[in-house]
């Protein structure tokens, strides 16, 4: 295992596969598509989708305390329980599912290194059946969400004063070429470009090609070395809409061990198309 | 009713998690592709770029019915599911069916809700492809067919 800072939030498929029964764990798959889960899962795997279950269906934010007590609740994850999460494109939306749940301050989160790709690349057994948990009782202890988000109020003095940003997106995006990902024209905004200042580190960088995170070493050279971040460093990073930018926020916080690193939700659908914002092109 | 119609008086009337259920039996039952369309150039080429998900719709139109082919990955079931129940629909109807179909059938259906507004997108330009698709094959048709008799 690499030398990681937290090496213990990363578990391997064989840990997910003894723990399988363990009444104190809840394995979680967080997929883009909300169909992804019902082909077959981990035995005992339940499902959490990003858009329906974490996000307030009215306004743009994630749902408040109290939905987020009941929803744990249903799913029968208590305040001691281990989540780990796993899904779809190198653990993307497991990582975006672990920040979430980090906003309300959930103890005790995982991340199944590999995710979905490696479960299967390992020919492990998947599932249909969906799991029935009993209910629990959960009490959200603190809300975390002003150490790791950022909103736009807290960009503006980040730029003024010079302060990391990262911008997980393609080079295309990034330069404005592109006004959203390529086969995501859903997700566009009115100006190309990035916020001034920001340097580009494609969020799959700290991927390797089987979905797992690259080597502690690896992940230094390309932040580190290439970028400039250090571990006390005040780091912003920001994607289209703060899912990719939360696996790099994952990376920075728990395999480098960043102390203040918040992800920016709001991303470039809410820069891209704000008047008078600034915008940097290369 | 028409095969359109039939479809969406069953979904429309079902919870969200059965409606889940049956797009997913449909995402299954999605029909592969023909050995021609297999290629690179071939997907390249009718590609929905409107759509987050890599898919790929072909659209023939012969003896005034409608055929459908689409390529679409499996770790995108949703969508697959989205357009076997088109194909269902569609395959074999005749293009003014296919034309005069309802542009809000994700709504119609019910899937609107249980799939959550940031889905709609593509999957309602997956949806007019078709539609326009069928539309322009259509047209090829009749000019092609006053041609040969004039």
């Amino acid at each position: 295992m690499s030398n990681y800072v937290y090496p213990e939030v990363l578990v391997d498929t064989e840990w997910v596969v003894d723990h399988r029964d363990d009444p104190n764990v809840r394995i979680v798959e967080s997929d883009e598509d909300i169909l992804l889960y019902n082909t077959g899962h981990i035995p005992n795997a339940i499902k959490i989708d990003w858009q329906l279950d974490l996000q307030d269906q009215l306004k743009r934010d994630y749902i408040n305390k109290e939905k987020f007590e009941q929803l744990m609740s249903e799913k029968g994850i208590a305040n001691n329980t281990k989540v780990v999460f796993y899904g779809d494109k190198s653990n993307w939306w497991a990582c975006y599912a672990f920040w979430a749940f980090k906003l309300f301050g959930h103890e005790n989160c995982l991340i199944m290194n590999g995710g979905r790709q490696k479960w299967i690349d390992e020919k492990r057994e998947l599932i249909k059946d969906v799991p029935n948990f009993q209910t629990t009782e959960y009490t959200v202890q603190k809300l975390n969400e002003e150490a790791i988000r950022s909103f736009r109020a807290d960009v503006t003095p980040h730029v003024e004063n010079n302060l990391p940003l990262i911008d997980v997106r393609s080079p295309d995006e990034f330069s404005g070429k592109l006004l959203h990902m390529e086969n995501y024209p859903q997700e566009g905004a009115l100006r190309g470009g990035h916020i001034p200042g920001a340097k580009n580190v494609p969020w799959a960088r700290a991927a390797n090609e089987d979905g797992t995170f690259k080597t502690a070493d690896e992940l230094k050279t390309i932040y580190e070395s290439e970028i400039g971040l250090k571990p006390n460093d005040d780091v912003i990073a920001y994607c289209r809409i703060g899912e990719r930018s939360s696996h790099t926020w994952f990376v920075l916080k728990y395999l480098l061990g960043y102390s203040n690193i918040r992800n920016y939700d709001g991303s470039w659908t809410e820069w891209g198309n704000l008047v008078r914002a600034p915008i940097e092109k290369p | 009713m028409n095969k359109i119609e039939e479809i969406i008086s069953v979904f429309k009337d079902l919870d969200n998690e059965l409606r889940l259920e049956l797009l997913l039996d449909y995402a299954e039952k999605l029909p592969s592709i023909p050995e021609e369309y297999r290629n690179q150039e071939q997907i390249e080429a009718h590609r929905v770029h409107e759509c987050q998900t890599p898919v790929s719709i072909w659209i023939t139109v012969l003896n005034d019915e409608v055929c459908i082919y689409a390529d679409i990955p499996r770790e995108s079931p949703t969508v697959r599911g989205f357009v076997a129940l088109l194909i269902k629909a569609f395959n074999g109807a005749s293009p003014e069916e296919v034309e005069i179909a309802p542009a809000d059938i994700l709504h119609r259906t019910g899937l609107a809700d249980t799939l959550g507004m940031i889905r709609m997108h593509g999957l309602s330009a997956v949806y007019k492809r078709i539609k326009d698709e069928t539309h322009r094959a259509d047209i090829l048709n009749s000019a092609n067919r006053k041609m040969i008799n004039p």
